[in-house]
């Protein structure tokens, strides 16, 4: 399969629209639906996966992936995808919301209401927020200075996310899964 | 919390109402995050920053990660069978009601690159909802999907099992530009 040209992909895909506010509000609904659709269909593939149905479970990833391009195509015409270094800042609020506000009222809640398995998957998430927002501000400043991050071999693992820049550590600081259990972005 | 942090993805349990409701919200913020990352890591791409982008992609797995385990105490995984129901509403839905509404609005406010956007989503769901009806039936008697490929158009996300059309009917987009799984 060939591969289209970043020229031909801009002439073919939705572009920025000067959008009135209903508009707007109904691309981020959409935005958000197929989100969560593509991240729900690939869980889905696991789970048929782990249950002996290879055909459904490739069925589910087919579709994830049509539902991120929608996601993308929704998100050019809010205008939500910039240069490199304007997205590395927008990543940057996005994590830095999740810091500062997000994760810690829901921790709190979690812990209020007894509920153990989501303080689990609340308190993971915030964590490894941490990690990328630091990535993110670093990288950022290293796109301003005029330059591409390293050329190094980022590890992420499957269990909570935890996300390091280098190898992968005998154990996850987090969870502690074991460092076979990172996933590879080289 | 003290057994809090074994090494397992966190399991559904029993939620209290507000602890739900957060754990929706940090579901679609994930899942959100997941994909703008996969967005702004093509966009890296394009510009000559490729280990940007492979920083994006490797942030957006464990956005994906957090995902899951946020799906996961929802009670939000099921069996494949039941998991294909799901699919199933989520499309119906989408076709039904969401994007019509979507598409009319974007319609009476002009909005042409939105429309585009939107018809072309609702379009290639219809697929996915017949997709996901036939294989549920499929499965309910026993059988898993055939082992053939699906092809999915990198423009609008037409869906097709078998070859992939000379044209996307939906974009206009040629046959070998489509991606295979």
């Amino acid at each position: 399969m060939d591969t289209l040209s970043v020229e031909e992909l801009e002439r073919r895909l939705p572009h920025a629209d000067e959008l009135h506010a209903m508009d707007l509000a109904d691309l981020k609904a959409a935005f958000a639906g197929e989100s969560q659709a593509a991240e729900k269909y690939l869980v889905f593939a696991e789970k048929a996966e782990a249950e002996g149905l290879p055909n459904v479970a490739n069925l589910f990833r087919a579709i994830s992936f049509a539902e991120t391009r929608h996601a993308r195509n929704h998100l050019r015409v809010m205008a939500g995808v910039n240069a490199t270094a304007d997205n590395l800042q927008t990543a940057f609020e996005g994590e830095s919301f999740e810091i500062d506000q997000m994760y810690p009222a829901y921790v709190e809640v979690a812990k209020l209401q007894g509920d153990k398995q989501a303080f689990k998957s609340m308190h993971w998430a915030l964590k490894a927020e941490m990690d990328h927002k630091r990535m993110y501000a670093e990288a950022r400043e290293t796109v301003l200075a005029g330059g591409d991050v390293a050329a190094q071999t980022v590890h992420v693992c499957t269990v909570c996310g935890h996300t390091v820049i280098g190898d992968a550590p005998d154990k996850c600081p987090v969870c502690a899964a074991a460092g076979s259990a990172y996933r590879a972005f080289a | 919390m003290g057994d809090a942090f074994k090494n397992t993805p966190p399991k559904p349990e029993k939620l209290g109402a507000m602890t739900e409701e957060s754990l929706k919200a940090a579901f679609a913020g994930e899942s959100q995050a997941s994909q703008k990352y996969l967005a702004f890591a093509a966009k890296a791409d394009d510009e000559g920053y490729p280990n940007i982008g492979r920083l994006f992609r490797a942030v957006a797995h464990a956005e994906r990660m957090h995902a899951r385990n946020h799906l996961s105490v929802l009670g939000g995984i099921a069996g494949t069978a039941d998991n294909l129901k799901a699919a199933w509403g989520g499309e119906t839905f989408e076709i039904d009601e969401m994007y019509p509404a979507y598409d009319a609005i974007a319609k009476l406010q002009g909005a042409a690159e939105a429309s585009t956007s939107i018809r072309y989503a609702a379009t290639a769901e219809r697929d996915h909802q017949v997709i996901y009806d036939s294989t549920a039936e499929g499965l309910g008697a026993g059988n898993d999907l055939g082992a053939t490929p699906i092809r999915v158009c990198p423009i609008c996300g037409h869906t097709v099992i078998g070859d992939a059309p000379d044209e996307c009917p939906v974009c206009g987009t040629a046959g070998q530009y489509f991606d295979t799984f």
